[in-house]
């Protein structure tokens, strides 16, 4: 029987959030005889603490939701058939890891290990093709970039390539904002090399000179990890190309955590020390960029995609769909069974993603917002549209950085277009008028309409200023501001109408706009609820005076018969 | 250098190579407005009021950063772009907040610049002051005395205390000045016009006209001009020596007058119009309102009442014995005080309360402490006469729920009548217009007019005959807006009513002394308003002598230090305004909250009044690219992004000899403190 060799444990951001941290001290302190390491995220959030035990054999047992107490580290430890944790398999063949290949399953600062996976062969591969040939490679794999825009790297690669300037910049943009997307924040924290790997090719494909990488400072572990894998970068000398006279500094800048730092223009002044917001463009980056210099500014995903394609471009190309070649890693959220990382071919569909992947129930769903708070939503009853950048943008939404959250058949769609206005309107620069002004005075609307203050008129305001508003302003996120209402206008525009016209959230969501009500039927009297009620509305004949009632949820949630819940108001005609 | 050619509204354009849409277009005479872009600093692209749509493309571009290319096709003038040019100036105007005009000026029916004027009385430049006043008010000795003050209703000293005393301003600048200043009146134009009835509106009309070069003959019915100033208004409150002087001026002016000559009796408008090229009609409001109540006859009409003394000039008058006036506006407070000084003991007589009269509340006061009284709730029923006493029953009244106009209405108490003795009744309900002959008259009797104020070929309204009964004030701008439009009818061009834009922090009441602006600081006067010292009650239960006399300059140039001076410091360069009035933006086209940044009004010379700022970024650049300074930043995100120096520290005191800002802010956020 196969023995242990090595201990791994999931500890990138969601992993210790889980409790990774004591499953690590618990292992740690039986002092075992082969090694106990951290690893990163496989993408199965929702499993973690994950630990990998890898066997002599070169297999590896799984076990999920590891708790750190005796009793659960000596059953891993005698590989018990109990907790162990397996992909379902429908999963497992619409998933393709080519990028997250080793993601979750090497140690992310050993870069002997990351070697030993194939790690830095693709630099050497490019250093053997020359720059122009790693560009047309790069063109031929048809990458387009993953930070939201989908621009063609090879084509933004060759610009800044044919450029001569006595400094070339390399960005990489790690300040991943959109809230519910944590693609990037995984390959920094589960494979910084991979990603350096792609920054230093493309230093060498396009002559950079000068390599950033701008990570938000909220993730601390991607910084901390990125930090000791350029260490290790520069006491290997991998950062010195052929031909250059000296090595590359890949310098870590740390964001101040405005969203809008993750668009070029405002990341670029933002580095220079200037006040993070974007300028028009012409001229683009790849003209003038950090400081004058010409500049190209890619995704983390982006970069961790290069070594793959180098790796073997033809595979790369063969996957996905004509035009959106590869695969993509979305981030999964909200109301599903697995929230996590997925990594799959582009096109396959949204079902596939949600029900298949997520774990969401049919019929469970009302929509999927993609691309962030200034994506846009699509209803379930679109889901077998391919994901891919185009087929998004034809239904109002993007894939954006690939964030996806979830909609449960149970919220409230005008309310959840308010929560994500609520973001974009708050992150905006403060520039622009359009979107400094504009997206405050819907976000206005927005909250008069879950208010129950709503009129006919706010509907046809949000539509025509959100219209305006995406003409008028300057940068992407200005642009898409208003598309979680236009996009929920466009689909669910009955239930903007029951808030307005009917004066009631279908939903019970909006406080306002449903009430709280108790069945006699089901209710014992024990009072339970009235004693908690924190506004004295509930009578000793327990009925709830709804002019009182602050609908704080706690009579719902103390109740032993569930018989007090939320009503939808009557809809006033 | 390449250039590249492109279109403008069809119009073919040749650029510079690095040009943008916005400076091509300018050098071709294609005006696109720009708030952020001044030219001078680099471009910011934040304000998108110079958007241009991309034919091609579909897309609208900030034109004062974006460069054409060769053949594109921009639109700059059509629906669609002034729409997205208007939504972005009613956006801007939604977050700021300020006020453009000074509440008290836009309180003047006239529009008189009452801020500058009250400005320069302060510097005891009352020549200049009444240069000003005459720019609206063609009758300041009049107005100044006997004007209710709509502009110190407004007057945002009423946070803080009694509003300033303005019109005293007014009096004693034309008491000082009034012979010295003469207009300039340019040539002869050769045009004739004719102004019917000499009251206010006429006289405001006359003026105007006369302004113009217009050669004016005012028709009088009465032996005198000067119309309710002259047979209405008792000598009391406006001496008619005083009128007297007035009118002179009109008369240097070149203004003819031809009086007792009545319309409908003497001539018409039909001959008028044989020797005129326009006439202004302003007859006024003559005829007395109905008690409607038996033995209505038996009572004297307040303003018959009125004109019969002022016609024997408040000397040798008859003891009207113990009287009744009925009404509660203003002519009826002149009738009774007028009766109680010719020796009677007066009683007004009222259907609703106190709080509902009419009268000007000063006037109701003065006519209280010199002794008559009053009975509210009391509505008049019927009159008799027995052995020469007139009786008048009457019925006390309570107050029901409120009419068309707000006022809770008189609703008769059962059984409640009562009689009242006295030797003579004045009624004083209000008046009425007879419309002349060749008018037509409207639903209430009033000549009716159109738009342009015109109510036939070449003949203009104004005044009470178009209003009904209204103050000397009102009716001096309705004369002067006559004038302009019968002035424009003879120089054949169409009038249009201006966009009337104003930005207003809101009325003194909803306002805290937190919102105001004080720009000259510690040095406005807390002090309490200025009192006129008035003649003895004894003198005025007796006389006619005037009230009080004219305040004296040196305490109405304390007064003047009372004076907040509200109007924005950029209200003649303001660019936001002018855009705004250009694109007919409503400051309220957008309702919601209002920025949430402050006033730093710490330096002594400069005011940062971020409520107004409208974030182009024109300061930050200035300071930092032009004087190499780093002083503003811009600071916060989002809706509460606000211009601000390092730490909130302020302004440092070597700002005041640059002024870069001040010179390029295109609102009043940065300005000087000082007002010219």
């Amino acid at each position: 029987m196969a023995e242990i060799r090595r201990i791994k444990i999931g500890a990138a951001s969601c992993g210790l959030a889980a409790g990774a941290g004591e499953v690590l001290s618990a292992f740690r302190k039986k002092n075992l005889s082969f090694p106990v390491v951290e690893t990163g995220c496989i993408g199965h959030c929702y499993a973690e603490p994950i630990v990998e035990a890898e066997l002599s054999d070169g297999s590896s047992v799984f076990y999920g939701q590891v708790k750190g107490d005796e009793r659960s580290v000596e059953a891993i430890l005698s590989l018990s058939e109990e907790g162990r944790f397996t992909v379902p398999e429908e999963r497992r063949k619409l998933e393709k890891l080519l990028v997250t290949r080793l993601a979750g399953r090497i140690d992310p600062k050993d870069l002997e290990e990351y070697r030993a996976n194939g790690g830095f062969s693709s630099l050497a591969k490019a250093f053997e093709m020359g720059p122009e040939q790693v560009i047309e490679t790069m063109k031929k794999s048809g990458l387009r970039g993953r930070g939201g825009a989908g621009f063609p790297t090879g084509m933004k690669w060759s610009f800044l390539a044919a450029k001569k300037s006595a400094e070339k910049i390399m960005i990489c943009n790690a300040d991943e904002g959109d809230p519910g997307a944590f693609m990037d924040r995984s390959m920094m924290e589960s494979v910084p090399f991979q990603v350096l790997e792609g920054m230093l090719i493309g230093a060498f494909a396009t002559g950079a000179t000068r390599l950033f990488i701008y990570c938000r400072a909220e993730y601390p572990l991607a910084i901390k990890h990125l930090k000791i894998a350029i260490k290790k970068i520069y006491e290997a000398g991998l950062n010195l190309l052929p031909g250059r006279n000296a090595p590359l500094e890949i310098v870590i800048k740390e964001g101040a955590g405005a969203f809008v730092c993750g668009e070029e223009t405002a990341m670029i002044a933002s580095l220079e020390g200037q006040r993070g917001q974007p300028r028009f463009r012409p001229p683009f980056p790849t003209d003038s960029g950090w400081n004058s210099f010409p500049t190209s500014i890619n995704n983390v995903e982006t970069f961790a995609n290069v070594p793959v394609i180098l790796a073997d471009v033809d595979s790369f190309a063969s996957l996905g769909t004509p035009g959106n070649t590869g695969t993509k890693i979305f981030a999964l959220a909200g109301d599903l069974k697995y929230p996590g990382l997925a990594e799959v071919p582009m096109g396959v569909t949204l079902a596939d993603i949600v029900y298949t992947i997520g774990g969401a129930e049919r019929g469970s769903v009302k929509a999927v917002q993609t691309g962030g708070p200034s994506g846009g939503c699509i209803p379930a009853e679109a889901f077998d549209v391919k994901v891919d950048y185009d087929s998004l943008k034809a239904l109002g939404a993007i894939v954006g950085s690939g964030g996806m959250i979830v909609i449960g058949k149970e919220r409230c769609m005008v309310e959840t277009a308010r929560y994500f206005l609520n973001f974009t309107h708050r992150e905006s620069c403060g520039k622009c008028t359009f979107c400094r002004v504009g997206t405050t005075r819907m976000y206005e609307t927005m909250e008069k309409i879950v208010a129950g203050k709503g009129v006919p008129e706010d509907i046809d305001f949000l539509e025509d200023l959100g219209q305006k508003i995406r003409k008028g302003s300057l940068c992407a996120l200005g642009q898409t501001a208003p598309n979680p209402v236009l996009s929920t206008l466009r689909y669910f525009r009955s239930e903007y109408e029951a808030h307005v016209k009917q004066k009631t959230c279908l939903a019970k969501v909006c406080s306002a706009l449903c009430e709280v009500r108790t069945d006699e039927k089901k209710c014992i009297k024990c009072n339970l609820c009235r004693k908690n009620c924190p506004a004295g509305a509930i009578s000793p004949e327990i009925k709830v005076d709804n002019s009182k009632c602050i609908r704080c949820n706690a009579c719902i949630e103390l109740c032993p018969k569930k018989a007090i819940s939320r009503v939808a108001k009557t809809p006033v005609n | 250098m390449a250039e590249i050619r492109f279109r403008i509204d069809g119009k073919e354009i040749v650029a510079k190579q690095g040009e943008t849409i916005r400076s091509a277009a300018m050098r071709a005479n294609i005006e696109i407005p720009a708030l952020c872009g001044n030219g001078i600093v680099s471009r910011t692209t934040s304000c998108f009021v110079c958007v241009v749509k991309d034919v091609k493309t579909g897309r609208f571009l900030p034109s004062c950063s974006a460069c054409p290319s060769e053949g594109q096709m921009i639109e700059s003038d059509t629906d669609e772009v002034r729409e997205m040019r208007r939504t972005a100036l009613g956006l801007l105007l939604s977050e700021h907040t300020g006020d453009c005009e000074a509440p008290c000026t836009l309180a003047c029916p006239a529009h008189a610049r009452v801020e500058e004027y009250v400005r320069l009385g302060r510097q005891g430049k009352f020549e200049e002051a009444l240069k000003v006043i005459k720019e609206k008010i063609p009758l300041p000795m009049s107005i100044g005395r006997v004007c209710p003050r709509f502009c110190e209703k407004d007057c945002r000293k009423n946070v803080t205390g009694e509003a300033v005393s303005i019109n005293d301003f007014k009096r004693l600048a034309a008491d000082l000045y009034y012979e010295k200043y003469m207009e300039e009146i340019p040539a002869d134009t050769g045009k004739k016009v004719a102004v019917v009835g000499g009251g206010p509106a006429g006289l405001s009309a006359a003026y105007y006209l006369r302004l113009k070069g217009h050669s004016v003959t005012v028709f009088e019915q009465n032996p005198e001009a000067g119309g309710f100033l002259r047979y209405g208004i008792p000598e009391f409150r406006l001496p008619k020596a005083v009128l007297k002087r007035e009118l002179e001026h009109f008369v240097k002016m070149g203004i003819l007058f031809r009086c007792g000559m009545k319309l409908g009796r003497d001539f018409t408008l039909d001959s008028l119009k044989k020797e005129f090229d326009g006439v202004i009609v302003a007859v006024g409001c003559w005829k007395p309102s109905s008690m409607r109540i038996e033995g209505e006859d038996l009572a004297l009409q307040g303003i018959h009442f009125l004109k019969g003394i002022a016609e024997k000039n408040w000397q040798n008058l008859d003891n009207p014995g113990k009287t009744i006036v009925v009404g509660g506006g203003n002519t009826a407070m002149d009738c009774a005080r007028t009766a109680l000084r010719c020796g009677g003991k007066v009683t007004i007589v009222y259907r609703r309360t106190e709080k509902e009269m009419p009268a000007e509340k000063a006037e109701l006061a003065e006519a209280r402490e010199e002794g008559v009284e009053f009975e509210f709730l009391t509505a008049p029923l019927r009159l008799r006469e027995e052995n020469r006493k007139k009786f008048l029953l009457c019925q006390r009244m309570t107050l029901g729920a409120p009419d068309a106009s707000g006022r809770r209405s008189p609703v008769p108490v059962e059984g409640s009548d009562f009689e009242i003795e006295a030797d003579t009744v004045i009624a004083a309900i209000g008046q009425k217009t007879s419309a002349p002959e060749g008018v037509v008259p409207d639903k209430r009797g009033n000549v009716a007019v159109s738009k342009d104020l015109s109510c036939g070929e070449m003949i203009f309204a104004a005044g009470d005959c178009v209003s009904g009964p209204a103050t000397v004030v009102e009716g001096v701008a309705a004369g002067h807006k006559a004038a302009d439009a019968l002035a424009a009818a003879l120089e054949g061009r169409k009038t249009e009513e201006p966009f009337f834009f104003n930005v207003s922090r809101g009325h003194w009441r909803s306002l805290a002394k937190e919102d105001l602006v004080f720009l000259r600081g510690d040095q406005v006067s807390d002090a309490p308003r200025v009192k006129p010292d008035f003649i003895s009650l004894e003198e005025r239960k007796s006389s006619f002598t005037e009230l009080f006399p004219t305040i004296p300059a040196e305490k109405m140039m304390k007064e003047g230090e009372r004076c907040i001076e509200c109007s924005c410091t950029a209200k003649g360069d303001c660019k936001l305004k002018k855009y705004a009035e250009a694109y007919k933006t409503a400051p309220d086209m957008f309702q919601g909250a209002k920025s949430p940044c402050t006033v730093d009004n710490r330096h002594p010379l400069i005011i940062h009044d971020r409520k107004k700022c409208i974030r182009c970024g024109i300061c930050v650049k200035t300071c930092a690219e032009v004087i190499n300074k780093h002083i503003l930043s811009a600071m916060k995100r989002g809706f509460a992004t606000v211009v601000r120096t390092a730490f909130d520290e302020g302004l440092p005191s070597y700002c005041a000899d640059c002024g870069e800002c001040v010179k390029e802010c295109p609102t009043g956020a940065l300005d000087w403190k000082n007002k010219k």
